[in-house]
């Protein structure tokens, strides 16, 4: 099936390649099994877990055909409440096998008033089957909530990933997001974030890895609306291969969100000469009192860093990995799982090969 | 604290003048009109058969599905060739006296005598002045109308034009080669330097009609140019058109300079087209203000070809109430060692709306490319509007890019620093707005530098306080 979905907010001209993306012969699984590939870890006492049947439409979000999908035939409709004061960690963890390899999900977090929590989804392959998952992810973070949404890609590269985020944040909420972004031979993200509250403070920090053939297609949006609204994108990543980035940012200060500040950045490294990169970092805006910026570069790994540390007995590849790591550090080093974070450096040392 | 700047005094540039003409086509667009056109105009048929076919492009292709709302643009209600009551002349005297005042008032005789090697000047459809000083004539310069161009010098035009915009690059570009009239050609011989700037002023008059001026500039191997193109119009109550088109051809080692002062008036729709094709190891700077309009889509844009290849674009834009200027600049990397550096600033107030939308992309083969974009929004109230939409398209590893965007209010820190040095609010205010557009001035030749003052700094200074 040929999809096309992941729209911009703004439209820029067709033959820039740009407004969505277009994925041709997807395979669309029909008999949707159960999906036992689930388990919850950590600290599951401490959030409410509920079977769901609610389904909201949302503002953007990827596309009429993945959302019917997801309203008709979703094998996981989840629902977590965070009601802790004390940072709790609740981790999602979905192995994507012969057995279970197809997921549509539907989940809804609500992180009460005042709750703090980490929540982490884990989406990974344990093996070599061709995966389909199709994730619809809502996040309502009521007035000064504070939340850590870690989201990882992890499965392999003949898999297709479609996930459609999309945040409420009231007065004073605080939610940030990491996403770790390595797998799916097509991986498909749509997040949005209405910054609706005064002083809510959304920030998202992305780390992509494309090598061989795959396909990544981020799609982010952060509106504004509260005063003093705190909006920030940090997207690293390095492509390889014949892989295909496409980056589309986009932040948007709509009127009364007067002091609001918005940051967008995304750095992307370029590793062979067949890999290709876009990127369409778009700054919105119809207020005046507010600080917007935005800032996007790309190029092949710095060649004086390389040669430095060949000289001191590294072989190319080490190097290359070592410096690609160093420029993720920062983002990994935010994560406090540990073992969350060595799955990820191995991770990075495999797709580097 | 809301900065106060008065719109734009646009007083000299609204000087309307009777609508009177020789000849005045009928409005639509149909192949009978174009046919009649080219009759008017003495076409060859060659240039009749272009014509026609742009005719059929046009009517295939759709408006654009992104960018500033064209549905008010009604082409049944534009007349799109009219021809003034005056022959082209050489001579200023000769010049019908309305005509005349107009560009006098506008200042271009005076900056002819002053600072210029040669002036063309188009009222309506038709250039009805154009001189160039006896030196570059004898080093082999061209520089005429379009019209004359194209039967005097066939093969120089028929290997250039509409090559470098084709008819099918957008759906105004077509209607531009279905009905173009008047415009400049320009060919710089080999190595052949011309140290003073030349200059072309479009003026359209007449309501409810178009102008489709051409301009083809040909800067041949190691040989350079200053162009200098201003454009404006008094105001009417309808919508008028200006899909002008503007060819470089910039061959190895030259360089050239295009600079434009764009200050249509507030019932313009302004879709202009403007693209360089430029070899090796040689330069184009554009310098842009777009000023007047009440649509402005335009985009210049650079095709680096030849290794070593190098493009410059400052660019300001101003947009105040009514007024919607989509705005910024296109660069393609197609050749190795090849450059470009973006600096774009706009300003918008009153309800305007300014938007930046930009396209770079490096090809494959443009290896040890480097690319430098900065561009910057200044919002002076809250009923106005400002978007930056760059689309950055990287298919080599070998590449410097960046970009970066500020957008934002004028700083209370910057003001209160600046208050604590003694000047009072509004002053200060002024002086950090005349700061924000002092990069673009600057890089302006002095007698358009004039016009910009006119527009921003005179008029701020004026303004404020």
């Amino acid at each position: 099936m040929n999809l096309e979905f992941n729209e911009t907010p703004i439209r820029t001209a067709k033959n820039y390649n740009i407004n969505n993306i277009k994925l041709e012969n997807i395979e669309i699984p029909e008999n949707i099994q159960e999906f036992g590939g689930l388990k919850f870890l950590g600290d599951i006492t401490d959030f409410e877990i509920l079977e769901m049947n609610k389904f909201t439409e949302f503002k953007y979000g990827n596309g009429e055909f993945l959302e019917n999908q997801i309203k008709d035939k979703s094998n996981k409709n989840i629902n977590i409440n965070a009601i802790n004061n004390e940072n709790k960690e609740l981790q999602l963890d979905y192995k994507f096998s012969k057995d279970n390899k197809n997921l549509i999900e539907n989940i809804e977090i609500n992180l009460k008033e005042k709750s703090n929590s980490t929540i982490i989804l884990k989406y990974k392959s344990i093996d070599n089957t061709d995966a389909y998952q199709n994730s619809k992810i809502k996040v309502i973070a009521n007035k000064e909530a504070k939340a850590h949404i870690i989201i990882l890609n992890m499965l392999n590269n003949k898999s297709n990933n479609f996930i459609a985020i999309e945040n409420v944040l009231e007065e004073n909420a605080d939610v940030k997001y990491t996403i770790i972004d390595f797998g799916g031979k097509n991986s498909v993200t749509n997040y949005y974030a209405n910054l609706n509250g005064d002083n809510s403070n959304n920030s998202l920090n992305t780390i992509y890895l494309g090598n061989e053939e795959q396909v990544i297609d981020l799609n982010y949006i952060m509106e504004c609306y509260g005063k003093k609204a705190n909006a920030k994108m940090d997207v690293k990543g390095a492509i390889d291969g014949i892989c295909k980035k496409h980056f589309k940012g986009t932040i948007d200060f709509k009127k009364g969100c007067k002091k609001a500040i918005g940051d967008e950045k995304e750095y992307c490294t370029i590793l062979s000469d067949t890999a290709k990169s876009i990127s369409l970092p778009v700054l919105l805006c119809t207020e005046e009192d507010v600080e917007g910026s935005h800032s996007s570069a790309c190029g092949k790994i710095d060649q004086e860093e390389l040669f430095y540390l060949m000289t001191r007995g590294l072989t190319k590849t080490e190097a290359q990995k070592l410096i690609i790591r160093a420029g993720f550090n920062e983002i990994i080093e935010d994560i406090e799982n540990e073992k969350i974070k060595k799955e990820i450096l191995e991770q990075i040392d495999m797709k580097l090969v | 604290m809301k900065t106060k700047l008065e719109e734009i005094n646009r007083n000299i540039y609204d000087i309307k003048n009777k609508d009177e003409y020789d000849f005045k086509i009928k409005k639509g667009l149909t192949p009978e009109i174009i046919k009649e056109i080219s009759k008017q105009k003495n076409d060859p048929e060659w240039m009749k058969d272009f014509r026609l076919k742009a005719l059929e492009v046009y009517e295939k292709l759709e408006l654009p599905t992104w960018g500033p709302d064209l549905s008010e643009l009604n082409m049944d209600e534009i007349a799109t060739y009219v021809r003034p009551k005056s022959k082209m002349t050489g001579n200023w005297d000769e010049v019908p006296e309305d005509i005349k005042n107009t560009f006098d008032k506008l200042g271009i005789p005076e900056a002819e005598k002053k600072s210029l090697a040669g002036v063309g000047a188009q009222y309506d459809s038709e250039v009805v002045y154009h001189s160039m000083k006896n030196e570059l004539l004898e080093q082999g310069v061209i520089y005429t109308d379009m019209e004359t161009a194209v039967r005097e010098y066939p093969d120089l035009v028929k290997a250039h034009f509409m090559k470098c915009v084709p008819v099918y690059d957008h759906k105004f570009v077509a209607l531009h080669g279905a009905v173009w009239s008047g415009g400049s050609f320009v060919y710089v011989p080999k190595g052949v330097k011309v140290e003073i700037p030349i200059q072309s002023y479009f003026r359209l008059n007449s309501p409810e009609s178009g102008q489709f001026e051409h301009t083809l500039i040909i800067v041949d191997e190691g040989a350079s140019l200053h162009f200098i193109e201003g454009c404006s119009a008094p105001k009417y109550n309808k919508v008028n058109l200006h899909a002008g088109c503007v060819e470089l051809y910039v061959k190895d080692n030259a360089y050239l300079r295009y600079s434009t002062i764009e200050n249509w008036s507030k019932n313009m729709l302004n879709l202009n087209t403007k693209k360089a094709i430029i070899g090796k190891n040689a330069k184009v700077d554009w310098v842009s203000g777009s000023f007047g309009s009440k649509i402005s889509m335009l985009y210049p844009m650079s095709i680096l070809n030849g290794e070593g290849a190098k493009t410059e674009y400052t660019g300001i834009s101003f947009a105040g109430k009514g007024q919607n200027l989509d705005t910024g600049f296109k660069v393609v990397h197609n050749a190795p060692n090849t450059s470009s550096i973006v600096n774009s600033k706009s300003i918008s107030k009153n309800g305007g709306t300014a938007t930046y939308r930009a396209l770079v992309r490096v090809n494959e083969n443009a290896k040890n490319s480097k690319v430098s974009v900065d561009c910057e929004s200044l919002m002076l109230d809250d009923i106005s509007r400002s978007d930056t939409i760059p689309v950055n398209d990287i298919k080599t590893d070998e590449v410097e890019f960046s970009h970066e965007a500020k957008i934002g209010k004028i700083s209370d820190k910057s003001i209160f620093y600046l208050m604590t040095r003694g000047l009072s609010e509004e002053d200060a205010k002024a002086m950090i707005v005349r700061g924000f557009a002092e990069p673009i001035s600057k890089e302006l030749p002095i007698e358009y530098a004039v016009e910009m003052n006119n527009l921003i700094n005179l008029e701020l200074e004026g303004a404020i306080g």
